[in-house]
């Protein structure tokens, strides 16, 4: 998209900065920098926004407004960290109050380093983060154009960072419709992930329930199947499942919102539903106000067989399907 | 001519039934039956082909006479009975002067007491019995499930009275139609009174002290009128030998300056121009039905059809002017009262008043191009004024409460209600809608014929603006998706609300048929030419009416694709857009309150400046006239 | 008329861009290239549809082809008080969908919207009246071809003009309900909630209404075409030097100022015209 890089409206947010970083962005629309010549418009509303600048390191407070205000910025959006706080909690990463940098709530594009953060360096970082965005539109918009070349494949652990990233994009309506609870979508590391590959994950222990054993793990590798939908090279989509007895059950099944409402999620939990041959019954769960995903499961044959309390606010609700 | 008098009599004889009909049931049947006859007799009477007649009453004039006599002894009686048991003494020397004057009048006078036509039909009666008749009889219908609710449910603690509700609505629809059908002042004069009885008993109908009070203030501002009236007549008949309104309207101007000043101080107080609006912003009390058809489409309509009557005796004169110009400050003062108050009751009245004065100022200018302009105001303003009572009837019952801000969402609480109530409000200010073709007619013919009036018109309709589209966005508004309130509505009432709203959009799209088959004719009589819109300008109407159309298409193809997010709380949003975290961590709701310019305006402070303008040139006036 | 319609957005948008280009120079900056404004349009137009309520664009949508229908009327010569009730019911729309966005910021803008068309309808009207009592006529196309110079008649008239050219430009000292560019006021006030393709609508609508306003500006001096375009370039600058000195009124000034200006400017010319006859 030719035109975001000569229209790039910014939004500026301070988490808990000392300011510094902050008077060095403002600094950018200045006499002296004037950003302004580069079509750079500092507007307070995230709905106008393109790039989200975050200075500060994240604490308890600014954490839900951080995710607000990115979940109102209207896609394509790239976020830039500035400073050394919002990069990884700066010096005051090990506080009581500090949950880390920026990246701990949302994905982040670009980090500016400094402690503050030049000038020169914030115009840096954000020309970098429009290439990022138009990157990523690019490749959005023409990957949009070309749906059925959509491929099915079996994801790799190397793909585990794509499919992180894509997860926590994925989820993030999820964590607007329960007020962000601490989805363990959201919370999953990367090492949990690669996890995933090689062994059957716990299951999603309730905060009252019991957790249930894990048997033995070797054998679990044949059982994990892990499928990637790839546009373009690109990685829009997956789904993950393991088999236990006779029984598949299937988790996560993500979709890139760009690609939401196409059809894909239906493709994959049917693609991966093929990948157990041997299964006589397929288990799926998903969060109990998530309308859209139970609409879908139902079409695909599911029935809600039972609902477990997850935290106050989220009670996963269990679907199954027999094989006919 | 007969059919005049059946509409006449008609639904005075029925009123009087009524106030003896307790069934419920037994009431519908008559109110209906009788709505539907006025209906159709004002669509017959409308639809002759030369509507204009005039006629002698087929009874015995003498016989007649003394009824009518006796009619109004028997009313001033009453009157000055309510004034010796409520302490009013203004009431009661009113009453004593008005009636003692008329009784020495008539017994002195007695047989040269003629007039050679009592009743006459022309375009302009037409109109206001099509209001009357039409609008009226809507508000009849919606009466009934009105004031079943109002009893039943909201009111209980009010005496139940309907008989004498009902009564009292269709005595004074017959009176309004004998008061445009009247061309002998002396009857005009009787139906007037009787519309000013009629209003009295309404508006104290809830018999609380504070409804009393209102009562009586319309009362006595209203006998002022009369007294005026009274004089009027006996001037007149003193200096040109005659008690006919035609031969009033038709004579010298010199002759008929002092009684047609008096006929505008008449009108003046009945449509409640400033220095006597206060009468019609206390009827406010008084049930919906009462608020809709008194005080606003009919009765104070009353009053601005006198004065557009007069127009031709006052153009061109001081009188003219000044009654212009208390036209022109109502407009403008009303206007701006009405963006300081927030219930929705009163916000309605402050604009019938404004409206009116805008009326007012057209009959005082009095040329052709006024008076067309004036009575288009009087079609679009009856029509529009109306359907918004009953909707905010509607809505007071529903949500049990009168105040705008109450109102936030309504359009998906009440949908179809707030849908009405929204053509209501274009109907009384926006392009292409009525009024906004009737202001349009104003400025041209004050720019003809004042250029300075301009300024009043000017400022009033930028005010206007403000309190009609600030209301409008409070119907829309919708800070939680909530609940549907149960939206049941009375048959009458839906027949009356449809009926109106359809109205509006009609009246809108034929006003070029209205305007050459009523308006256009009587101005033509009295002036002598005429006025209308441009062509070119009716297809950019027709064509801007399309767009407004239009619109509601929104609601079909309801933004599809498009992603909800909340708005904007500075990120702190909570329940989605419902609260926002404030400081210490405390959730507080959002609030929506419109702005009411407290600190800039002021009502009562708005209410003294004009009232004390407007009585400076109420006596500029008088001077005038009697110099 | 057709030439209005096609080349209204492009010479708005130029005008938009050389606004910004000024600015900039004025507060020793270099300032955007002056195709910014279309820049902005473009990329605004391939961003997400983000709305608080679905219904809310669609009153965009009629405000801009309302805008577009007022210009039309006027650069095709009809009725001046047509003309500005149409461009009122643009405005209105325009509020109305702001009001529907059911968001604090976007509800104070939208009240402030409606205080500022309630301070400069007066003079608008004060204006037609004004023009018609000199050229006998409110059709446009009469008062372009009338044989003198309209300004020497009404100079009170432009002058309060010019006083409510500043409001409907939405720029400083007056620019309470929305804001352009690198001002923000109560975030970004009527604007708040509207985002990708409704913002570019609202853009355009901007850039056809900014035409038409210089346009009226030329009509006070149609008689000499060249002297009538000189003078609205020249007002366009004034209005940019004016946004860039004042700061910002509270609103109560903003309508009683405004308020003043027309009576005794816009009045008192009228009144002067009027006993001359």
């Amino acid at each position: 998209m030719a035109g975001i890089k000569q229209s790039p409206w910014i939004l500026h947010y301070d988490a808990s900065s000392c300011n510094g970083c902050d008077i060095e962005t403002l600094a950018c629309l200045t006499p002296v920098f004037d950003v302004e010549r580069l079509g750079v418009i500092n507007t307070g509303n995230p709905k106008h926004a393109d790039i989200f600048l975050v200075t500060g390191a994240v604490n308890e407070q600014s954490k839900d407004v951080i995710r607000n205000l990115y979940r109102q910025m209207p896609e394509p959006k790239v976020v830039v960290a500035i400073g050394a706080c919002a990069a990884t909690g700066g010096v005051f990463r090990e506080c009581y109050n500090i949950s880390g940098g920026v990246d701990s709530v949302i994905p982040v594009d670009v980090f500016v380093p400094g402690c503050a953060a030049r000038p020169e360096a914030i115009i840096d970082g954000v020309v970098r983060a429009l290439a990022v965005l138009e990157e990523r539109q690019r490749d959005t918009a023409a990957a949009a154009g070309s749906m059925d070349q959509v491929l099915y494949l079996r994801a790799q652990k190397s793909n585990a960072p794509q499919i992180l990233a894509l997860q926590k994009a994925a989820y993030q309506s999820e964590a607007g419709i329960y007020g962000d609870e601490g989805l363990p979508a959201l919370q999953q590391t990367l090492e949990e992930l690669e996890d995933e590959f090689d062994r059957r994950p716990n299951r999603e222990a309730s905060s009252l329930g019991a957790r249930e054993t894990r048997k033995d793990p070797e054998k679990d590798r044949d059982h994990v199947v892990f499928l990637k939908a790839v546009v373009n090279g690109r990685i829009i989509g997956a789904v993950r499942g393991y088999e236990v007895d006779d029984t598949a059950y299937l988790s996560r099944v993500i979709v890139h919102p760009y690609f939401q409402g196409m059809g894909i999620g239906r493709r994959l939990t049917e693609e991966i539903e093929k990948a157990f041959p041997g299964v006589k019954r397929f288990e799926i769960f998903t969060g109990h106000r998530n309308e859209r995903n139970l609409r879908q499961f139902r079409k695909l044959g599911y029935q809600e067989f039972k609902t477990e309390p997850f935290t106050p606010a989220i009670t996963w609700i269990y679907l199954q399907k027999e094989r006919p | 001519m007969t059919l005049v008098l059946a509409l006449i009599l008609v639904p005075i004889g029925a009123g009087l039934m009524l106030g003896c009909v307790r069934l419920d049931t037994l009431r519908k049947v008559v109110v209906g039956a009788v709505t539907l006859a006025v209906f159709c007799g004002t669509l017959a009477l409308a639809a002759r082909p030369t509507p204009v007649d005039s006629g002698v009453v087929p009874f015995n004039h003498h016989w007649l006479n003394l009824g009518m006599l006796l009619v109004e002894i028997g009313m001033g009686l009453y009157v000055i009975v309510v004034g010796v048991r409520s302490r009013r003494p203004l009431i009661v020397a009113l009453m004593l002067a008005q009636g003692g004057l008329m009784l020495w009048f008539e017994l002195t006078q007695g047989p040269r007491l003629e007039a050679a036509h009592d009743l006459f039909v022309d375009n302009f009666s037409l109109i206001m019995a099509l209001i009357n008749g039409v609008v009226g009889g809507g508000i009849c219908l919606y009466a009934l499930g009105y004031m079943r609710e109002y009893h039943e449910v909201a009111h209980r603690d009010v005496p139940d009275r309907r008989p004498l509700f009902f009564a009292l609505l269709f005595i004074f629809m017959g009176a309004m139609f004998g008061l445009v059908f009247a061309n002998n002042l002396m009857w005009l004069f009787l139906f007037w009174e009787i519309t000013t009885l009629c209003s009295f008993l309404l508006i104290g109908y809830t018999q609380t002290p504070e409804a009393r009070r209102n009562a009586l203030r319309a009362l006595v501002m209203n006998l002022a009128g009369g007294l005026a009236f009274a004089l009027a007549i006996v001037w007149f008949h003193d200096n040109a030998d005659s008690i006919e309104l035609q031969t009033l309207i038709t004579s010298k101007q010199s002759l008929a300056l002092v009684p047609a000043a008096l006929l505008c101080f008449a009108g003046i107080t009945k449509s409640a121009q400033l220095p006597f609006s206060s009468w019609l912003l206390g009827a406010m009390v008084a049930p919906t039905p009462v608020s809709a058809l008194l005080h606003s489409s009919t009765m104070v309509k009353a009053g601005v059809y006198l004065v557009l009557r007069m127009a031709p005796a006052v153009t061109g004169t001081t009188v003219g002017l000044m009654v212009a110009l208390v036209g022109g400050v109502t407009f403008v003062i009303g206007s701006m009262a009405a963006i300081t108050t927030s219930e929705a009751k009163r916000v309605l009245a402050w604009s019938t008043v404004a409206n009116l004065g805008l009326i007012v100022l057209c009959g005082g200018i009095g040329t052709g191009e006024a008076v067309w302009a004036g009575m288009l105001l009087i079609v679009f303003h009856a029509v529009a004024k109306c359907l918004l009572f009953l909707c905010v009837g509607v809505v007071e019952h529903k949500l049990h409460s009168r105040d705008i801000e109450a109102m936030s969402g309504l359009i998906v609480n009440l949908p179809r209600v707030a849908v009405m109530m929204l053509v209501g409000m274009a109907g009384m200010f926006l392009a292409p809608f009525g009024m906004l073709i009737s202001k349009w007619a104003v400025l041209k013919a004050v720019v003809d014929a004042s250029p300075l009036l301009s300024v009043f018109i000017v400022f009033g309709s930028s005010a206007t603006l403000f309190f009609w589209v600030k209301w409008m966005g409070k119907l829309l508004e919708v800070v939680e998706p909530q609940r549907r309130i149960e939206e049941k509505l009375a048959l009458g009432e839906s027949i009356a609300l449809y009926g109106l709203s359809a109205a509006t959009f009609l009246a809108c799209l034929f006003f070029p048929l209205i305007s050459s088959r009523f308006i256009e004719p009587y101005v033509l009589s009295v002036y002598g030419q005429t006025a209308s819109l441009g062509q070119g300008n009716l297809l950019i109407m027709t064509i801007m009416m399309i767009f407004v159309l239009l619109f509601p298409l929104s609601f079909v193809w309801y933004g599809r694709g498009v992603k909800v997010v909340d708005a904007y709380l500075g990120g702190a949003n909570v329940r989605g857009g419902v609260g926002f975290t404030g400081s210490a961590g405390q959730v507080q709701e959002v609030n929506l309150h419109n702005y009411y310019f407290r600190g800039l305006l002021d009502e009562a402070g708005l209410c003294r400046c004009g009232v004390i303008g407007c009585s400076i040139v109420l006596a500029v006036m008088a001077a005038a006239a009697l110099v | 008329m057709l030439i209005y319609l096609i080349a209204a957005p492009v010479v708005g948008g130029l005008l938009a861009g050389w606004d910004r280009r000024i600015s900039a120079r004025m507060q020793s900056r270099r300032g955007p290239p002056i195709f910014q404004p279309f820049y902005d349009v473009r990329k605004l137009w391939q961003k997400q549809s983000i709305v608080v309520r679905r219904s809310q664009n669609f009153y965009i949508l009629f405000f801009l082809l309302l805008v577009i229908f007022t210009g039309a009327l006027f650069f095709a010569g009809s009725d001046l008080l047509l003309v500005i009730f149409a461009l009122t019911l643009a405005a209105i729309f325009f509020v109305l969908g702001a009001y529907k966005a059911s968001s604090p910021y976007s509800f104070i803008g939208a009240e402030r919207e409606l205080i500022l068309m309630m301070a400069y309808e007066p003079m608008i009207l004060l204006t037609a009246i004004g023009m018609y009592m000199v050229t006998k006529s409110f059709y446009v196309h009469d008062i372009a071809s009338h044989a003198t110079l309209l300004v020497l008649a009404l100079p009170g008239v432009f002058l309060g003009f010019l006083y409510t050219l500043e409001i409907k430009f939405r720029k400083s000292p007056f620019d309470l309900s929305s804001s352009h560019h690198a001002h923000q006021e109560l975030v970004r006030g009527i604007t708040t909630e509207f985002s990708g393709r409704a913002l570019a609508l609202i853009e355009i609508a901007h850039w056809y209404e900014n035409v038409f306003l210089l346009g009226w500006v030329y009509l006070f001096f149609a008689s000499s075409p060249l002297l009538g375009v000189a003078v609205s370039l020249l007002v366009f600058v004034l209005v940019i030097l004016t946004d860039n000195v004042f700061a910002r009124l509270k609103w109560q000034t903003a309508l009683r100022s405004a308020w003043v200006v027309a009576a005794v400017l816009g009045f008192g010319n009228i009144l002067v015209l009027s006993l001359l006859r």
